[in-house]
């Protein structure tokens, strides 16, 4: 997790580097060392600095890391070029070396040429099995082939071991998802909120999965869900306070005839649709008339 | 009191300066030496790393409990508890004691002997050096006095009561400078690279023996390397883990936040 001073740190960086003041290399270390994916960046003040023979040379064997980065960085903007001329520096210090191997392969991947991709990765892993990045690059490049169900497998497997990586969770979350496997991704789900109970996004996902599976206790939950989302984000969230009015409808539907609601629940869904109004008036006042309209199809326009 | 000390200068030439740098020298020199020692780490066991995961797993599991559905969180529990396969659960005798364990793995002893050479045998040579050579001066003063309490920091191997505090024997040198330097090192071989000696005595300390205390002290190695650490934590976590995950109590959360949720928007709601 990046703290709140470090993201901080970051922007405060980023707005100096971008801006033509010095400290490109300390934003640099920022952005590896967190993990943040902010590939034009990197690329273009990167390249900055090795363009530039002074600086390069004033990092010591850190140079080598910064073409790693700047490589990594190039293929997700599909600079392949850059990339391969980085590679090729690497290649030329460090003949042989597996972390060059690696860089290889991710290259071949970026081109789109699957099978030597896989070649590659699969010799890599013949000499280190348990290899994380290899191991979710397989899972991904399975993905960008449309092979879900391959996508699946794989990460299942990369889970069995390593079950308590968050990303690898989310990515097969929303694979089920999106093959409509919606019981297998609402365990994901739930995986991911134990691991960061405090983060509203997860609670949101689960809760559309659970709406989207139906039912009365499911529906009850999804309701719960997207409270406890609203309460979290401080009532911000327009998805959740939809989520609250939907559910709340759907709800009454399931229910209706029965008569035993209790009626405390009712209060949160008009407070929702109220604070829903608001923000409307407030940000988008020309949508407003088809947010009433869509509440009062809903039977909750205050 | 006694007279002020009039500290020749040759002291200052040939002893204060010689030992400190001599000191600095032999810390990079370890640097290097223990940066060649370092095997280059062979593939973990699957098995190990696994046991590594499962226990933060599990312990998301029980830090948070509150926040998933009952139902799920029975399965889970299940899942990492049940008698038969869950993957917390240890069966008997085959539960080995942390120390045994670390004994039976020949890698993992030779790591921990080469990394106690390496700073050992060094340090036992240049306390015998600085024993032979230079004990017995007194090789500075600082500015500024001291109670009698800083008499056994300052003066090591001066056995004189009469002497002021302030003043700092050779041998107390060596080891202020031993303690003190880990800046500097931290300066010449980068951030991550300062040997952290002080460090180093406190796992040497908890080096004996009874399983809490070794507990303890290979959490101070974690991140150091954290691999050889899972090995010590090893099975006995996972049994610990089992029995405090066998007595969470599932209270879903959930609930609660629909009247917090409530709140928050009736307050989002009246203020304009």
């Amino acid at each position: 997790m990046v703290s709140k001073t470090e993201e901080a740190r970051v922007a405060v960086l980023e707005n100096q580097v971008d801006n033509g003041g010095g400290g490109a290399w300390e934003y640099l270390c920022l952005v590896r060392k967190l993990k943040l994916r902010r590939s034009d960046k990197v690329l273009k003040h990167g390249l900055s600095i090795l363009n530039d023979p002074g600086k390069r040379s004033s990092l010591g064997p850190e140079e080598w890391t910064l073409y790693e980065q700047v490589a990594i960085a190039a293929m997700d903007c599909q600079c392949l070029d850059v990339a391969k001329d980085c590679i090729k520096v690497l290649q030329k210090r460090f003949p042989g070396s597996k972390r060059v191997g690696k860089l290889e392969a991710m290259i071949l991947e970026a081109k789109g040429s699957w099978a030597e991709a896989e070649k590659a990765y699969s010799s890599l892993l013949e000499d280190n099995p348990l290899d994380q990045v290899i191991l979710k690059r397989t899972a991904t490049m399975a993905k960008a082939q449309g092979n879900l169900s391959g996508a699946i497998e794989l990460l299942n497997k990369y889970l069995e071991i390593y079950m308590a990586d968050q990303d690898a969770w989310r990515e097969l979350g929303e694979i089920y998802v999106s093959l409509q496997m919606y019981k297998q991704a609402a365990f994901c789900y739930e995986e991911l909120i134990l691991s960061q109970p405090t983060n509203p996004l997860y609670h949101l996902a689960y809760a559309d999965v659970l709406y989207t599976l139906g039912g009365l206790e499911n529906l009850q939950s999804a309701k719960k869900y997207y409270a406890s989302a609203t309460d979290l984000t401080g009532g911000k969230n327009t998805r959740a306070l939809f989520g609250i009015c939907l559910c709340t409808h759907a709800i009454g539907q399931l229910t209706k005839g029965r008569n035993k609601e209790d009626k405390d629940s009712s209060e949160l869904q008009s407070l929702a649709a109220t604070a829903l109004e608001k923000d409307y008036k407030r940000i988008a006042p020309a949508k407003l008339s088809s947010l009433t309209s869509t509440l009062k199809s809903l039977n909750l326009s205050s | 009191m006694a007279e002020d000390l009039v500290l020749d200068t040759a002291i200052r030439d040939w002893v204060l300066i010689p030992l400190s740098v001599v000191m600095v020298l032999i810390g990079v020199l370890r640097y290097f030496v223990s940066k060649l020692m370092r095997s280059s780490s062979p593939s973990p066991d699957p098995k190990i790393i696994k046991e590594g995961q499962v226990v933060v797993r599990a312990r998301n599991l029980r830090a948070a409990a509150n926040f998933i559905p009952a139902k799920s969180f029975r399965a889970r529990k299940a899942y990492f508890s049940n008698e038969e396969n869950g993957l917390l659960f240890v069966p008997k005798g085959q539960a080995q004691n942390p120390q045994a364990q670390m004994f039976s793995d020949p890698n993992m002893a030779m790591d921990m002997m080469k990394k106690n050479l390496s700073m050992i045998i060094p340090q036992t040579l240049t306390f015998a050096w600085v024993n032979f050579f230079f004990s017995g001066f007194v090789a500075a003063k600082i500015p500024f006095p001291l109670t009698q309490r800083f008499r056994s920091m300052l003066q090591n191997g001066i056995d004189l009561s009469t002497v002021d505090v302030s003043y700092v024997s050779s041998r107390s040198w060596y080891f202020l400078n031993l303690f003190g330097l880990r800046g500097l090192f931290s300066l010449i071989l980068g951030e991550e690279n300062a040997m952290d000696d002080t460090q180093k005595m406190m796992q040497m300390g908890g080096f004996g023996f009874d399983p809490s205390k070794s507990q303890f002290t290979w959490r101070v190695v974690e991140d150091d390397d954290w691999v050889s650490s899972l090995k010590v934590v090893g099975d006995w976590s996972l049994g610990a883990e089992k029995d405090s995950l066998d007595i969470v109590q599932h209270d879903w959360a959930l609930p609660k936040f629909e009247q917090r949720a409530e709140a928050v928007l009736r307050k989002l709601v009246s203020d304009h």
